[in-house]
């Protein structure tokens, strides 16, 4: 039995040997080129329109991104780079009470119904974000408790300040014109981009479940034109409702009302279902770049970032996958020999920061309070001498992007055109020169001019509550534990619970430090640094004021600047942030892509929609 | 009995409302749905925190907003709006299919092969395979279902589709798997050194053999069976069957049988024409029906008496050799369905439900499609799950084999067959089904980490998704469903068990 069973083994053996080095050859080679490229995102989508503060999520600004075409995008480097196949953009007026941006369309652009492209279709830009006109419409001021008629998150912006009365329309239809009482610096980012179809708005409105005829749309854009020139209240409040809710669909199929998918962009959206959106070429697209080779752009949705979706790169289930991964995940995806791996960073970014003044109405004279004078500066110091800045982006930045660097400004990030300039001059190297280990004795030294025994044991520490986030993030607890170390060695004793609802609780006095993530949407002339550091700024959380950096943003907002102005303004904003030593930026959050690497042209970039912004340029 | 029913269910309303108000409350407390803006240096943030406030009621105290919620629910269950923007009902109607078809596959797997492996453990207790799979069912229990799924996916997906791309099998493989295939055998069938040898040897040899031949003929690039293996199959299937289900003594039952093997086999051809051409979920269950009726039928001829056990074999024959069919229909799919763009090669996907590249309208290319969506998901869910109907079901046999009615059983001269099948199984299924009815009403819960791991959106992702965004709306929608079924679940288990058994009552006092 044995004997035979051995015998028999062998000939399978030497047979299946045999059998496998003659399949060894020739294996068909894969001939068709693919034009389907295949994204993966975590987070699922919810509405054909992502301009509802609802809907503004990165998956539905991809998706309006890839089936829109607007006035002008960011590159990689951050730039902006205009579409003039679609249109242009220029200042008509410039003096300090009148400014005026025209919006000139290229005539013969069409929408995926084949319907024109105009002016008009630009000028939901203004319904959507300016409070004046919806209250002279008799709508809800969208500053106030009700949920405004287009309920957008563009209101209370520079436009909304700013604009003076509704966009004129040439009678050609193809210009708009902005007038604003006041000049704009960075009117390009403020104003209009993408046209939305407003024909099928209108028609949406009148309870259309089909795509209307020519001589319909045409019409209907122009009683859109008469709807909002005139504050036709019942239609604006009709439309309204269509904007916010009806476009937030799950699903597109044959069922869904086309209109609800006019699009100018080059794909248009094919069928969404629970798993993917599939978006397929619009045959009518003349709105911008020639459209590249992937005729199919399909993205997955819903897969959670790290593991499920290196290994669905490895299964080629995906092309491309972006996020923000473990350091295990990393490894996964460098062991991928069929893909590739591109390390740069987000414009977010990690920074610490220090109460100077209450904000919640309550006392504060903590250690860092700026009523404390020169005391309380040379512990501010002493703190961010110490703060293990280094030490925190080596062990837990370093595995995830290799090539993360200890941020050198407090104004603007690596990556962006100023920043080079202005790390450079800004005097942040005060806290970069030299080892941790002699910034921490430099620390000392500043510390012990109060407290001559900080540092030994059994001193009395100087006591720091430290606020960072809720339970559960493991990266930041981390960060904690580094921090609560280092700081320990110059006599600070460092109290950094994870905090649930600690997003409330910036404001509050009990907290004297805190580090989180600060995101920043767009690069302004103020690279958004404005909001954090000038005085009653949505995102100044340390009771910061100074007369420099006020005079500075003062500058920066309003008008446009040469670049040297603009470098010159922030080098002096932030020499005085540094000196004051109550901010400092400490890494920039990775962004990893990982893509197939037979599909050429990836270039990630650094703002929404980072990934796509040259989706025309891709190709297998 | 209708008054322990409405004392039930009063139960029932007071324990929904109870965990309700404290689920809603310690989410409403556990997090801060405005984190996200207090972060972002746009000017604009500030007028999106007002918003997220107005629309969420924020300025409200959880206590309070639960009443708001639980008054939008008694007028007209309205469970409300996502942070989304669209209705929490869509959501939940859009998940549950999902969830159903994802579990419910993995826990009828897990239940039948559970009950059986459990069964022949109990039968051969205190042998190699008793012990054997008492190891495997700790193992298997003590798994982490992610880590599970990475392995899945890393060798039943990612190498398996790379394997397809050369289709022979490495001599390592074979190997491998027949010395697997022997232990399993050898362990199963026991007996002594000699013997298990013996088993050993045979069983391993064959497998290596079949191994061998599907690799030379690369069976996988071009699967199927063929009306050759098919009637092979058959055969086994119906010596099978009608061993179990009324011993081979039975000589209606066994002629029956294999007139259902001959007559499936000669409806073959038609039977592949109208797959062809008709192809779909309501020609499969006419198909099956009619089968059934082909097999009672059959049963009628040969039975003259005591028709019941031979209609049960016929038709259960004739419904498994259908099966069989069916995956040989599959089987010839398969190579067309790799060819096509939107699979290229790769069928065993890691993430999704559907590839919605696949060309429309073939039938079986959806339906193949599905099936390998839920592939690794399965087998994930299944190996967690079986692990307990394994232990359950060894355990129950062990003490119903002790009872006095088996040895009373025994003792009237039945076969072992006939006192397994007929005395001690059903009764084993008793206690088994109060803990079914439970598990299938966990199933609606979802399975959190499978669905996420395998990019599913069932409850379990809605679940998840709720919690991750403070999104109390949609978590209260899940919470909803899920405890409303978990405590109908429990009441029915309770009645049905009275049902089974009659030493069981339920009274209302």
């Amino acid at each position: 039995m044995k004997a035979r069973l051995n015998a028999r083994s062998v000939v399978a053996l030497v047979s299946v040997a045999a059998l496998a080095a003659s399949v060894a050859v020739a294996l068909p080679a894969n001939a068709a080129t693919r034009t389907t490229a295949i994204v993966v995102e975590s987070n699922t989508f919810t509405s054909l329109n992502p301009g509802t503060p609802d809907t503004n999520i990165v998956i539905n600004g991809d998706v309006a991104y890839l089936t829109g075409m607007g006035l002008y995008h960011y590159n990689d480097k951050l730039q902006i780079v205009p579409n003039t196949v679609l249109g242009t953009i220029k200042v008509t007026k410039n003096t300090a009470k009148d400014f005026r941006v025209t919006y000139t369309i290229k005539p013969g652009r069409v929408w995926s119904d084949g319907t024109p492209i105009n002016a008009i279709d630009f000028l939901l830009t203004h319904v959507i974000a300016s409070s004046a006109y919806a209250k002279k419409a008799g709508l809800p001021d969208p500053t106030g408790e009700e949920v405004p008629t287009f309920n957008s998150g563009a209101y209370t912006g520079v436009y909304d300040k700013h604009v003076a009365g509704i966009p004129t329309i040439s009678d050609d239809r193809l210009s708009m014109t902005i007038s604003y009482d006041s000049q704009i610096p960075d009117y390009i980012l403020n104003g209009a981009n993408s046209p939305f179809p407003v024909h099928a708005l209108e028609l949406l409105a009148a309870g259309k479940k089909s795509l209307g005829s020519a001589a319909e749309n045409a019409a209907a854009k122009e009683k859109f034109l008469t709807d909002v020139t005139s504050y036709n209240t019942a239609s604006l409040k009709k439309m309204g409702a269509i904007y916010n809710d009806s476009y937030n669909v799950t699903t597109v199929d044959a069922s869904t009302n086309p209109l609800l998918l006019v699009c100018n962009g080059v794909y248009k959206v094919d069928s969404i279902d629970a798993n993917q959106i599939k978006m397929v070429t619009n045959s009518k697209y003349n709105s911008g770049p020639d459209a590249g080779p992937i005729t199919t752009m399909v993205i997955k949705q819903g897969i959670a970032d790290g593991s499920p979706s290196a290994q669905a790169l490895a299964n080629k289930d995906i092309d491309v996958y972006q996020g923000q991964p473990t350091a295990d995940t990393v490894a996964q995806l460098k062991a991928n020999k069929s893909a590739s791996i591109i390390f740069d960073a987000a414009l977010e970014y990690e920074h610490i920061e220090l109460r100077v003044a209450s904000q919640d109405g309550k006392k504060y004279d903590g250690p860092f309070a700026a009523s404390g004078g020169q005391k309380a500066k040379d512990l501010r110091r002493a703190f961010l001498l110490a703060y293990p800045r280094e030490e925190i982006v080596n062990k837990i930045m370093k595995p995830i992007n290799p090539n993360a660097v200890v941020l050198g400004s407090n104004w603007t990030l690596p990556g962006t055109p100023a920043y080079s300039a202005v790390a450079a001059a800004n005097g942040s190297s005060f806290y970069s020169d030299g080892t941790q280990a002699q910034r921490t004795a430099e620390a000392l030294k500043l510390v012990r001019q109060y407290y001559p025994t900080a540092g030994v044991k059994g001193a009395t520490p100087i006591k720091i509550n430290l606020l960072w986030g809720s339970p559960g993030n493991a990266r930041r607890e981390a960060e904690a534990a580094l921090v609560i170390a280092a700081e320990k060695l110059v006599g600070f004793a460092v109290t950094a619970p994870a905090t649930k609802g600690w997003g409330g609780k910036l404001t509050s006095s009990d907290y004297d430090a805190h580090f989180f993530i600060f995101n920043q949407t767009a690069t302004p002339q103020d690279a958004q640094a404005c909001g954090t550091f000038q005085d009653g700024g949505g995102a100044n959380y340390t009771g910061y004021v100074s007369a420099k950096v006020e005079d500075a943003c003062k500058q920066l907002q309003a008008k446009t600047l040469p670049q040297s102005t603009i470098n010159r303004l922030q080098i002096v904003a932030e020499r005085q942030i540094v000196s004051d030593a109550f901010f400092l930026g400490i890494f920039q959050n990775p962004q990893v892509t990982a893509y197939n690497s037979d599909l050429k042209g990836i270039k990630p970039g650094k703002v929404s929609p980072t990934l796509f912004w040259n989706f025309w340029d891709w190709s297998f | 009995m209708i008054a322990y029913l409405g004392r039930r269910i009063t139960a029932l309303l007071i324990i929904l409302f109870g965990s309700s108000f404290i689920l809603y409350n310690l989410a409403a407390i556990s997090g801060d749905p405005t984190e996200a803006l207090r972060g972002s240096t746009d000017p604009k943030a500030q007028a999106q925190l007002l918003a997220l406030t107005r629309t969420l009621n924020l300025n409200v105290p959880p206590p309070a907003r639960y009443f708001l919620w639980l008054k939008r629910i008694f007028s007209g269950f309205n469970f409300g709006n996502t942070r989304d923007g669209h209705p929490v009902s869509v959501d939940l109607s859009a998940a549950i299919p999902t969830t159903i078809r994802l579990i419910l596959l993995a826990t009828i797997i897990a239940i039948v092969l559970g009950v059986a492996f459990g069964i022949v453990s109990a039968l051969r207790q205190y042998s190699r395979f008793d012990y054997g799979m008492t190891f495997v069912a700790f193992l298997m229990y003590s798994l982490p279902i992610f880590w599970v799924a990475v392995l899945l996916k890393q060798y039943l997906a990612i190498s398996f589709n790379n394997f397809l791309a050369e289709v022979t099998i490495q001599p390592g493989w074979i190997l491998a798997l027949s010395v697997v295939s022997g232990v399993f055998w050898a362990s199963l069938i026991s007996g002594d050194r000699k013997r298990v040898w013996k088993i050993f040897g045979i069983a391993g040899g064959i497998s290596a053999l079949i191994l061998t031949v599907l690799s030379i003929t690369k069976w996988f690039a071009n699967p199927g069976l063929g009306p050759i293996v098919l009637f092979g199959l058959s055969v086994g299937v119906a010596y099978g069957i009608t061993f179990l289900s009324t011993g081979l003594g039975n000589k209606a039952a066994l002629k029956s049988a294999q007139v259902m093997v001959v007559i499936a086999l000669v409806l073959y051809y038609p039977n592949q024409y109208i797959f062809n051409h008709a192809g779909g979920v309501q020609t499969i269950l006419v198909q099956l029906l009619v089968t059934l009726g082909i097999g009672y039928a059959v049963s009628r001829y040969f039975a003259k008496i005591d028709r019941r056990p031979v209609a049960r074999t016929a038709m259960i024959t004739g419904a498994v050799i259908g099966l069989l069919i069916l995956v040989d229909k599959l089987m010839q799919t398969w190579k067309p369905y790799l060819a096509t763009d939107a699979v290229n090669g790769r069928p065993v996907p890691t993430i999704s439900e559907s590839n919605s590249l696949l060309p429309a309208g073939n039938f079986w290319f959806t339906f193949l499609d599905t099936l390998l969506h839920l592939f690794l998901p399965t087998i994930a869910l299944s190996l967690i799950s079986f692990a307990g109907y394994i232990r359950y079901s060894r355990g129950t046999l062990l003490e119903v084999m002790n009872q006095d009615y088996i040895r009373t059983a025994r003792a009237k001269g039945l076969t072992e067959r006939t006192v397994i099948m007929r005395h001690a199984f059903r009764n084993t299924l008793i206690p088994l089904t109060t803990i079914i009815v439970v598990d299938f009403a966990a199933i609606i819960g979802g399975a959190i980490i499978t669905e996420r791991v395998f990019g599913w959106r069932g409850m379990g992702t809605l679940f998840n998704k709720a919690i991750s965004d403070f999104d109390l709306n949609l978590l209260m929608g899940v919470f909803f469903v899920t405890a409303t079924l978990a405590v109908l679940a429990n009441l029915a288990a309770d009645l049905i068990y009275s049902a089974l058994d009659p030493r069981i009552r339920v009274v209302g006092s």
